[in-house]
């Protein structure tokens, strides 16, 4: 988990006069684990495909900011030994989403099951409670922040004020700076940047995703609902891995 | 890191103009080093929760501001990378100052009580490739078994002889979360358990061990359901008692326990039954106990087997009264690194019944009428024990040692009449006579398994050896008056009065060495090489009845004594790539072969050596999570049996006479499948469409000569041009509008077959399109109606008999109805109807309209029990009957069956349940 590739070459010294320890652009590679063995039923038959499953799905992804705009978009691949079963992974596993944080829009590209839906909408408002807690990662103190969404779901998220762009991995952003590391417990699920590029963020890194049908956020959801609303406990699972 | 700065702030008051919010302001210094500090993040907490309201940061100069804050108790956080956190508290009035004050903060984060979520039913729907169906979604009556469950859920079919077929393909395999119950025949499961036992039902195709082991898909799949059983059958027991009995000596008794805690599995049932209701699979398997059996293996080798596969038959046909008891333990020690599971069954079979035949064969100018009637009756036992020992050695190593094992007997006495009529010549043959048989027969196979995974993915090396033995002992007399006659005058005569002793035995041993490497990581690689020897014996000595009535005198011509030893060798390489998307292989495994059959008698010995090809390929697309398309292709060399090169002597059917070929070549099989499945998650519809074809090339066939008399002399030979395919599209949806699944199909099967009939070549074309239809709806505690229908037209048409018109439709429907009635009555009606259409050949329809129905009312607490009167067959009507068309011949067979009886019938389920649980669902 703690990785420590710090490529920060410009912050690696500063003037205790100037400090000119911010960020502004460059490209963030998130590590993303799901555990899976958590997420599968503890029936006899779930153990019995737990035992041909890894304990982690790891997946990367990269972010680009740069002038208040963000893109999170798949990384690297990473060929597992294994194949995972779709259903154990659950839907919107590879989202590309495009954040404007100027004027409080995102666009997201998702997978969700059989179709590709393009969700466009404003940008999440949460609550986000302030901790005092810090953790360093990927070679920057990051100060914790925890935040209820879709009214029930915990999310702990790292952040640090070093970068100024305000955003984060998938939809979350409204923090005073980056968040590079983002958990949610009831799905099993963790981000941890890796690493921070500096690098000259392109034009079209900062693309919006286009592809899918459009759709906005609350005629997702009630979709989803409808299709999901007779699954249990793994719709409703579904439902979070959809909307987050 | 931490450098202990503290920063001041200076704070002005603002006022923004009239609307009760305020602007808070400041400037942020390096209080040392006297600098103003840029980007220094000024947070806004709500006090009461530390919420952030706002932030922002601070410019060039240091200074910032914040707008629009309403009135409140703040805390206001200022941060800076390399200074520690300034913390104050912040009350916020409509144009008031603001004070600040130094208080560190701290605030726990909390975890939310978990919310509980309820969890509603789904009726159908897909994983992956797995289909999954929720079972509280499909009404079925109460005290149904998990057979009664599948035959109404869409897209499942289940025949009268308790075999499932899912998605137009055969289920294979049943398994009880995820294992294994009592033995491998699926209808211990499906007709043993109840199916209000279950939480869903899921099918999907499982992967060989070998695939799940080395993570490359090897593209072998067998369908398999998995019977998932409620959260609340897991702990405690659950059992069911049931005693009915009836008119006509018809009864049934049945108790059944389940008794589970945490890993440790206890199941134990015993039946008893004169209607045949059992546990047992009654699948046809008329050679059982005397019958000698040859398999082409998939390599290429030849298993041989006396007597009947794991079980008893006969049900359909007769009238049959079984007993039957089994015992199942399972356990996990270890943290499931060890497991063991083993079973133990008796079960016994007797039946009687009657069985009359009539078959026309057409040659050229005459017609051969023969027509068989026989009594029979049997009584067969068997003992049997299963154990699996499964040992998790550590992450990359395991074992599974599996054991096999039944010990039986069998009984049986048939009389029979037979007449054989020529039209042409109006010569007439008659045997009559009777036949007993007795025997013994047992059987023990194992296996060990060994694997082991190394640190690089994908590179994996397996061993498995296989050992078989079989031995299978009958006596019996064969007793037969055979007259010839031309007209009514009796032109000769022959008596048979033989006994005949067989003893068949087998043994084998099977080694395979399976070994993976990855050459990166999309594309894999696989050796394989096996060897396997089997040495077989069989000795069937005929002794005449001599003066005195013993058996003494050795007949030569109906004895036989042969060995058959072979000895395989193959060697085999895939190669297999995997991505997101696309998955597909390709590769081919050499066998060679060495035969070798000696005739003890005549000491002639025959040798045979061959070399079999198996080319195969996958490929399949996945388009989404739902949807994929798959194409396999695999081909493979069958060298001809022993029996078709080189037979030996058999008088079992004395009107067929085989002739052995000595240059038959080995034909090649080609089978194509290709099948596209999509499910729509969001409009809970689905399609399911597949296409299979084989064909043979060199196929091994018929050449028979039928003379006048009626009598064949068969020989094989290789023909070209063999074929034959089936097709099916599925499509269900639930109907919302009706609140109802429904689900309708197309199908079309087809062939063409080839042979030589007297010197000619007889192409036989088969073509039958079909569509099926069903419907489920229901209503909790209410009714439920089900309806599985199928029609088929079958055509076929010879090339040798044009004239000859076997075309005529079938249609087979299954309608279910329940419904409950006030004061705890119920009442339940299904059918079965079969119809089958006349053709020129057979005069008359033959339709068959079994009625079954119950009425029946709940009794006890819960309505655990229920007594019900139950009517069999209430048109009585019910009658056996075959019908088989080959080229040149038709048969028509009518059989004993049970045909209409009332009874009463008393059940009553028990559980223990954990505490808490609500009253058992029944």
């Amino acid at each position: 988990m703690k990785k420590l590739f710090i490529t920060i070459l410009s912050i690696a010294f500063f003037s205790a006069t100037q400090a000119q320890t911010f960020v502004s652009k460059g490209k963030i590679e998130y590590e993303k684990k799901v555990n899976l063995h958590s997420n599968l039923e503890n029936d006899s038959w779930s153990q019995m495909i737990m035992k041909t499953l890894p304990k982690f799905k790891t997946t990367y992804f990269d972010l680009f900011f740069d002038n208040g705009k963000t893109v999170y978009k798949p990384g690297k691949d990473v060929i597992e030994p294994v194949k995972i079963p779709d259903w154990v992974l659950g839907p919107a596993n590879d989202n590309t989403v495009f954040t404007d944080l100027e004027k409080q829009t995102v666009t997201a590209q998702k997978t969700v099951f059989d179709g590709t839906y393009l969700l466009n909408d404003s940008t999440r408002k949460l609550d986000w409670k302030i901790t005092n807690d810090t953790r360093t990662i990927a070679g920057f103190e990051c100060r914790k922040a925890t935040a209820i969404i879709m009214d029930s779901i915990f999310v702990v998220a790292f952040y640090t004020d070093q970068i100024l762009a305000t955003g984060g991995p998938e939809s979350f952003n409204g923090l005073p700076g980056m968040i590079l590391g983002l958990a949610i417990p009831r799905l099993h699920a963790t981000w941890y940047a890796t690493k921070l590029e500096m690098v000259q963020v392109k034009e079209t890194d900062l693309a919006a995703p286009s592809k899918g049908k459009k759709i906005n956020k609350t005629e997702l959801n009630s979709k989803l609902a409808d299709a999901m609303k007779n699954w249990g406990k793994e719709g409703t699972r579904n439902i979070w891995q959809v909307m987050l | 890191m931490r450098k202990l700065l503290l920063i001041a702030c200076a704070l002005f008051i603002g006022y923004t103009s009239q609307a009760q919010q305020s602007s808070v302001k400041g400037e942020i210094n390096d209080t040392i080093n006297k600098v103003s500090l840029q980007n220094t993040v000024i947070s806004l907490l709500r006090a009461k929760d530390s919420v952030l309201v706002k932030f922002t940061r601070s410019n060039k100069e240091g200074h910032f501001e914040l707008n629009n804050v309403k009135d409140g108790n703040y805390v206001i956080m200022i941060t800076h990378a390399t200074y520690a956190n300034y913390y104050d508290q912040l009350t916020v009035k409509p144009g008031e100052e603001i004070k600040l004050g130094r208080i560190p903060l701290t605030l726990q984060a909390k975890l939310l009580e978990n919310v509980t979520v309820r969890q509603t039913i789904a009726a159908m729907r897909m994983k992956g490739d797995t289909l999954e169906y929720r079972t509280d979604s499909f009404k079925v009556r109460q005290g149904a078994s998990v057979e009664d469950l599948l035959k109404v859920l869409p897209g499942i079919q289940v025949d009268k002889d308790g075999k499932i077929t899912a998605q137009g393909e055969k289920i294979e395999k049943v398994l009880v979360d995820g294992e294994e119950f009592f033995s491998d025949d699926p209808t211990i499961a499906t007709r043993g358990l109840q199916a209000d036992a279950l939480e869903r039902v899921q099918v999907f195709d499982k992967k060989s061990d070998q695939a799940t082991f080395t993570g490359i898909d090897d593209g072998q799949k067998t369908k398999t359901l998995n019977l998932k059983l409620k959260e609340d059958r897991k702990k405690g027991y659950f059992g069911k008692l049931d005693a009915a009995a009836g008119t006509d000596d018809r009864w049934n008794g049945q108790a059944m326990i389940n008794v589970f805690k945490g890993k440790r599995k206890f199941s134990a049932y015993g039946i008893m039954s004169s209607t045949g209701k059992t546990g047992l699979d009654w699948n046809d398997q008329s050679n059982y106990g005397g019958g000698q059996n040859m398999e082409m293996m998939d390599d290429g080798g030849i298993m041989m087997f006396g007597g009947g596969g794991q079980d008893f038959s006969a049900y359909g046909q007769g009238l049959p009264k079984s007993w039957t008891g089994a015992l199942h333990y399972s356990n996990k020690y270890n943290n499931d690194k060890q497991n063991i599971n083993g079973s133990y069954r008796y079960s016994k079979l007797n039946t009687e019944g009657f069985n009359n035949s009539l078959s026309q064969n057409v040659i050229e100018n005459n017609v051969i009428y023969q027509r068989d009637q026989t009594t029979n009756s049997s009584s067969r036992f068997r003992h049997s024990l299963s154990g699996i020992y499964d040992l998790q050695i550590d992450s990359f190593t395991s074992v599974k040692i599996t054991l096999n094992g039944y010990k039986g007997e069998n009984r049986g006495l048939s009389n029979f009449f037979g007449e054989v009529e020529q039209e042409a010549n109006g010569r007439r043959s008659t045997r009559e006579g009777y036949s007993t048989n007795a025997g013994e027969n047992q059987n023990l196979t194992s296996s060990l398994l060994l694997r082991k995974r190394f640190r690089k993915p994908g590179r994996t090396v397996s061993l498995n050896v296989d050992q078989a033995h079989n031995r299978n002992n009958t006596a019996g007399i064969q007793y037969s008056l055979n007259e010839y006659f031309s007209g009514t005058v009796l032109d000769s005569a022959r008596l048979f009065d033989q006994q005949k002793l067989n003893i068949s035995e087998s043994n084998s041993v099977n080694t395979r060495i399976v070994y993976t490497e990855p050459l990166s990581k999309k594309l894999f690689t696989e050796v394989n090489y096996g060897l396997r020897i089997s040495n077989n014996n069989s000795e069937r000595s005929t002794f005449n009845a001599d003066n005195t009535g013993k058996y003494t005198m050795f007949d030569n011509i109906y004895s036989n004594n042969y060995k058959f030893n072979f000895l395989i060798n193959t060697f085999g390489l895939n190669f297999k790539y995997n991505t997101k998307k696309v998955n597909m292989g390709a590769g081919m495994d050499v066998a060679q072969a060495d035969f070798k059959q000696t005739d003890q008698l005549s000491k002639v010995e025959t040798k045979r050596n061959y070399t079999n090809l198996f080319p195969k390929a996958n490929f399949t697309y996945i388009f989404n999570a739902n949807s994929r398309f798959t194409f396999t292709y695999n081909g493979n060399t069958r060298q001809p049996s022993i029996s078709q090169i080189q037979p030996v002597r058999d008088n079992t059917n004395t009107l067929v006479e085989l002739i052995g070929n000595a240059n038959l070549k080995q034909e090649f099989r080609q089978n194509f499948n290709l099948r596209y499945n999509s499910y729509k998650m969001l409009n809970q519809r689905g399609i399911y469409t597949s296409f299979n074809m084989s064909t043979t090339s060199n196929a091994i066939s018929r050449y028979d000569i039928i003379e006048p008399t009626g009598k064949t002399t068969s020989q094989y030979i290789n023909v070209n041009g063999n074929y034959n395919f089936f097709s099916n599209i599925g499509y269900n949806l639930k109907v919302k509008a009706l609140d109802a699944h429904v689900n309708f199909g197309i199908n079309l099967n087809g062939g063409r077959y080839i042979q030589f009939v007297n010197t000619k070549r007889n192409v036989t074309n088969t073509l039958t399109p079909g569509f099926g239809f069903g419907f489920n709806k229901g209503k909790e505690k209410k009714y439920s109606a089900n309806l599985w229908a199928n029609f088929n037209y079958n055509m076929s048409k010879s090339s040798l008999f044009p004239d000859r018109e076997t075309n005529y439709y079938t249609f087979s429907a299954y309608p279910n109805f329940n419904v409950q009635l006030p004061a705890k009555f119920e009442i339940n009606v299904d059918a079965e109807i079969n119809l089958r259409q006349k053709t020129s050949v057979f005069d008359q329809d033959n339709n068959v309209y079994l009625l079954n129905g119950y009425i029946g009312r709940k009794i006890l607490k819960n309505d655990k029990g229920i007594i019900k009167i139950t009517g069999y067959d209430l048109l009585n009507q019910n009658k056996g009957y075959n019908r088989f068309i080959s080229n040149n011949s038709i048969q028509e067979r009518t059989f004993q069956v049970l045909q209409q009886y009332f009874m009463l019938n008393f059940t009553w389920n028990f559980a223990k349940t954990p505490a808490g649980m609500g009253p058992m669902q029944y």
